[in-house]
């Protein structure tokens, strides 16, 4: 007797159901890359308890992941400089596309659906101008490209939908690489890493810029919460021995920055991997793979912190955060641990 | 959530270096680095000196002196290009000596808008140390001494002046590293305890990823970039080929991690074979640009001296790395 999910896949196959979501895909609520025992890349649906729900093979290692609002379907990222993303179907685990970057680009490993799931933005950098783009893709044809805007800065990261489904929220972390040289990073003495508000045509509509100090700060990961608050997490380029914060909150409405003191760059060893803001839009949650802690916060506030070796990915759970790590733990906001054998990548991408 | 994981997960926050007090940083301090900046120091003052003398607006045609002076600095740095970390980081020195690689070429347009504007900020230390670090260190020097396009005669004079103010830049950055290290951050390295350096384990890491990079960089940029695709080599990519130091900066770097190895895990065989493996095929290669890239059996070559240095990589960070308890972890690598 075939279960409704091979059921659904034959009807899929057949032309003949509806288009699935993710309710028949095992109702994950979160997405995460990683990496199997025998050097396998997989991309993997879990839940909140930290059940796999799926689990789908990837070419090489994956980063980021960014899940369609409504269908069962999610584009993975291969890790930068990668070339190409692919858009599963996470019932059948079919390729339902590709996307190539177009010539003289290169996909960073992040990506967000527009609201509706009817177009898909990817931070990508146009390596021969050094400057940051976000490419636009209708998932409606096959992924098609659809065009470009600036992303506001040099080596655009993470790339999040704001909350009014009008504007993009990307974090141009401000090192320069070329595809030529691998990850080296060329502009260290130069760089400005920005975080730009943009309007979904490309139109900048705010920009913030640390202060000198900061020179060496690159903003890579971005949390949103329902309200509009932005959290930034960076990553330090500079010899380790400052002391200045890594995590920061932004709110574009009143123009209110706060930088969160205990994040700082000798506690987290200089780089935050991930940040969450949970549902209740208060506590905030960042973490540092290199110092292998998990911090976090209300608002700016401390509340705790916590060693787990080799921390990254964070998403908000119901209530509370979820965590993985490289050591394969996934470590729901309630109830037991699970440990899996999946390293887990970078990021926890909430669905 | 914070007190529940406060509870179960301080097994994990025991995670013992212990191990890394195993090998002696005051020793790798003060017979690795510090004499290795020393050389560097004393190279690029001798090299500012020869500059002074060897170049002038009369006698623009560069003086032998000059020349071996150039040689010996550089040489004197790819010695200590794998101990990036503290004072070669502090003011961007070390990319002020070294901006490589330059993939869209910004070190022969910037020294190229100094010529054309007679810019002159060669005239003031200062100001030269302010203008971009694309036209400044050893890599902006061999264009100036090496390449056809700073050749002209009409430039002969500027050119002179900045190659000397080049070298002085070199020179004091030099200085300026080397005083770091011998005015406190050898003894902060040396004795853990302290703001930058909490325990042994973190200035062991230190060193230990100071190695790891620098076997990195000369596997997949030195040769890698050169190497380019089996279907498109591009040995117009190598490190100094115009001087022709491509291969040598490889045996050169060889030599720097091998001694740091040596200090960091006495007695490892293996490592220690791999080494003169990977140095035994370098000699052979006798290929100063690396230019052999361009036809199937060099490429092969050099690939082949990259898999050696490849397998010492493995080696320090499947086996040495995990014997001193600094296993790098999947996401805490990975840089992103």
């Amino acid at each position: 007797m075939p279960d409704r999910r091979t059921f659904i896949a034959g009807m899929l196959a057949a032309g003949l159901a509806p288009r699935p979501t993710w309710a028949d895909a095992g109702s994950p609520a979160f997405l995460s890359a990683g990496k199997k025992p025998d050097g396998a890349y997989v991309l993997c649906g879990l839940t909140t308890e930290g059940q796999i729900t799926f689990q789908l093979p990837l070419p090489t290692r994956g980063h980021a992941a960014a899940a369609h609002p409504r269908l069962a379907e999610a584009v993975a990222f291969a890790r930068r400089p990668g070339t190409y993303a692919i858009v599963l179907d996470c019932i059948t685990g079919r390729e339902k596309a590709r996307l190539s970057a177009p010539p003289g680009r290169h996909f960073y490993g992040h990506g967000t659906y527009s609201a509706d799931g009817d177009v898909l933005f990817t931070t990508e950098n146009d390596f021969d101008a050094a400057r940051g783009v976000v490419g636009i893709w209708d998932a409606r044809r096959d992924f098609a490209r659809m065009g470009e805007f600036p992303s506001g800065g040099v080596g655009p990261h993470d790339i999040k939908l704001m909350p009014d489904g009008a504007s993009l929220v990307v974090a141009n972390g401000g090192i320069e690489t070329h595809p030529e040289t691998g990850r080296v990073k060329l502009n260290i003495p130069s760089m400005r890493s920005t975080l730009s508000y943009l309007s979904l045509d490309g139109e900048l509509l705010g920009q913030v810029r640390l202060d000198k100090a900061h020179q060496k700060n690159s903003i890579r990961h971005l949390a949103v919460s329902a309200t509009g608050d932005v959290a930034f997490a960076m990553q330090w380029q500079g010899d380790l021995a400052v002391d200045l914060p890594l995590l920061g909150v932004h709110r574009i409405e009143t123009g209110r920055l706060d930088l969160v003191e205990r994040a700082s760059v000798r506690h987290m060893s200089g780089y935050l991997g991930s940040v969450a803001i949970a549902k209740d839009g208060k506590s905030i949650a960042a973490t540092s793979p290199r110092a292998g802690i998990v911090q976090e916060f209300a608002g700016a506030e401390y509340v705790g912190e916590t060693s787990i070796a080799d921390v990254c990915g964070v998403a908000a759970a119901a209530s509370g955060f979820v965590l993985t790590s490289g050591a394969g733990l996934v470590k729901p906001p309630s109830g037991p641990d699970v440990l899996h054998d999946v390293a887990w990548d970078n990021h926890l991408i909430a669905i | 959530m914070m007190r529940r994981l406060l509870c179960s997960f301080l097994i994990f926050a025991a995670s013992p270096l212990a191990a890394a007090d195993d090998f002696d940083i005051t020793a790798i301090v003060e017979t690795h680095v510090v004499p290795r900046y020393e050389m560097l120091a004393g190279q690029t003052q001798a090299l500012a000196r020869e500059a002074s003398v060897g170049c002038s607006a009369a006698a623009p045609d560069t003086a032998p002196g000059l020349l071996s002076a150039y040689h010996a600095a550089f040489d004197a740095w790819v010695g200590v290009g794998h101990l990036r970390f503290g004072p070669s980081e502090q003011d961007d020195r070390a990319f002020a000596l070294a901006f490589w690689p330059d993939p869209r070429g910004s070190t022969p347009k910037a020294l190229a808008g100094l010529v054309k504007s007679r810019d002159a900020a060669v005239n003031a230390p200062d100001e030269f140390a302010e203008i971009s670090v694309a036209a400044r260190g050893f890599y902006a020097l061999e264009f100036l001494l090496f390449d056809a396009q700073f050749a002209q005669p009409r430039d002969a004079a500027y050119r002179c002046a900045l190659i000397q103010a080049v070298t002085k830049d070199i020179s004091s950055n030099a200085a300026a590293i080397l005083a770091g290290w011998q005015n406190g951050y050898g003894a902060l390295m040396s004795n853990p305890g302290n703001d930058t350096y909490r325990t042994p384990a973190e200035a062991a890491k230190q060193l230990f990823t100071a190695l790891s990079t620098g076997l990195e960089f000369t596997s997949l940029t030195r040769l890698g970039r050169p190497m380019g695709t089996y279907d498109r080599p591009r040995p117009n990519r190598a490190e100094a080929r115009r001087s022709e130091r491509s291969l040598r900066h490889v045996l050169l770097s060889l030599a720097a991690t091998r001694e740091l190895t040596e200090l960091i895990s006495a007695g490892n065989e293996a490592v220690d074979k791999a080494f003169a493996d990977a140095i035994q095929r370098a000699e052979a290669l006798d290929d100063p640009t690396l230019a052999g890239v361009a036809d199937p059996q060099g490429r092969f070559r050099v690939e082949v001296l990259q898999q050696s240095i490849d397998v010492i990589r493995r080696i320090l960070s499947q086996e040495i790395g995990p014997e001193l308890g600094i296993a790098a972890g999947f996401n805490s690598l990975d840089g992103d």
